[in-house]
């Protein structure tokens, strides 16, 4: 269990450990819906869908799918570059999870979360996964416009960076 | 002779790559820094690490094991890289058999890495000389550091003690009584290079259930009688969703 969330991303040294996520699947999946371990697939709730790449994984019950969450990022969020991996192959599963469950007892929405404790409700949705058509683009759905670097920021670091202890990064 | 190694108990090791980190973290700023990275902030990232966790897959669901490996140089006794080197910048000490690269001999030829048959070897791709595991030779010496800490930092991380670390020429370090105890085993022996470093191989368990195991007696909800409460006429919150 390498990365935890999406604040990983942030550290140069972590984020090569895991640059962007796949949707971890069983084989008996990908076979059943005609796609192949590191496919571009469709992952759809009722709420929304998700392209991403799926990897297969004999520990993973079919039926079920997981991701390491939050590693997929917005062009240029987080201090990463706008073709950063985490917003070109990474993803997150958000997307697909409703912020309310669907209206009862008149106008009223409960959140989509767990009574008992408040946590957000990951573990309950159900989705399909189908393969991405060829044409496709590579790379995550969905995309958004590259955030701006907000004031105060640093300047975007150079193509090397070496961490020395007492003298911090430098380019 | 000494010959310092690690052994990796890969029963207890969880990917946690703490070692990697900490790892990069003592030897960038040691005397074999700094290890650079490119792109750390853009696409396709990479960088220098003298440790890496690969982690597989055995058998098939529902037996599935996933296997944490940490590899870093072995620290061979007969080690390849060594006689391939043309400028004797690779060289094995006599006196610990730590494995080292003097980085002002090295010219980045790169005959040691496609020598190593367990791709140890990182070439520094911005200052163009080998880079590898050191045992933390600047560390496990170091007379300022507790006695408690002159150890690699790897070895301090982690957080499982899955990493020994001691002289495997001594039967009675920590070390070699753990590849006695625990049959630990050398990584491609037929390769004549016998590694330093052991790997503790990965044991069988099984655990007996017993049926009246899974009825837990103080159960709390038995205590309060949930069994009987009457039912609820009015809807909730689980009649309208799918769990």
């Amino acid at each position: 269990m390498a990365m935890y969330h999406s604040w990983d991303s942030q550290n140069a040294w972590l984020r090569q450990i895991h640059t962007h996520n796949y949707l971890f699947l069983s084989p008996s999946v990908g076979a059943s819906n005609g796609f192949g371990d590191g496919d571009w697939i469709w992952v759809e709730s009722a709420h929304g869908k998700v392209r991403c790449m799926c990897r297969f994984s004999e520990a993973v019950e079919p039926g079920t799918v997981w991701t390491w969450n939050a590693i997929g990022k917005g062009k240029g969020a987080w201090g990463l570059t706008g073709d950063a991996n985490e917003s070109k192959k990474g993803f997150l599963l958000n997307h697909l999870i409703s912020e309310e469950i669907p209206s009862q007892q008149g106008d009223y929405r409960y959140s989509n979360s767990d009574p008992i404790t408040g946590q957000a409700a990951w573990y309950d949705l159900r989705v399909r996964v189908y393969k991405a058509a060829d044409n496709e683009p590579e790379e995550t759905f969905p995309q958004f416009d590259q955030q701006k670097r907000v004031p105060g920021m640093e300047p975007e670091r150079g193509k090397w960076q070496a961490f020395v202890r007492g003298l911090g990064g430098k380019s | 002779m000494t010959q310092l190694a690690l052994v990796i108990d890969l029963n207890t090791c969880v990917g946690c790559h703490a070692c990697v980190t900490s790892c990069k973290e003592w030897n960038t700023s040691g005397t074999a820094g700094p290890m650079v990275d490119r792109n750390p902030y853009g696409a396709e990232p990479t960088g220098t690490f003298f440790n890496r966790v690969q982690s597989f897959e055995v058998g098939e669901y529902p037996n599935t094991q996933t296997v944490h490996f940490p590899k870093s140089c072995l620290h061979c006794e007969d080690p390849p890289c060594v006689p391939v080197c043309p400028t004797g910048a690779s060289y094995k000490r006599p006196e610990d058999g730590i494995v080292l690269v003097d980085y002002d001999k090295c010219i980045g030829c790169e005959y040691c890495a496609w020598a190593c048959p367990y791709g140890a070897r990182e070439i520094d791709e911005q200052q163009k000389v080998m880079k590898k595991c050191t045992l933390c030779v600047d560390r496990i010496y170091d007379e300022n550091l507790p006695e408690a800490e002159r150890k690699p930092a790897c070895v301090m991380a982690c957080p499982t003690s899955a990493r020994i670390y001691g002289d495997i020429h001594d039967p009675d370090s920590d070390a070699s009584r753990a590849i006695a105890d625990s049959g630990g085993y050398q990584l491609m022996p037929e390769w004549g290079t016998e590694p330093a470093n052991h790997y503790l191989p990965r044991r069988k368990v099984s655990i007996t259930v017993h049926e009246e195991d899974l009825q837990r007696a103080d159960n709390p909800l038995n205590k309060e009688d949930r069994g009987q409460r009457k039912p609820t006429t009015r809807t909730t919150l689980d009649d309208s969703t799918s769990w």
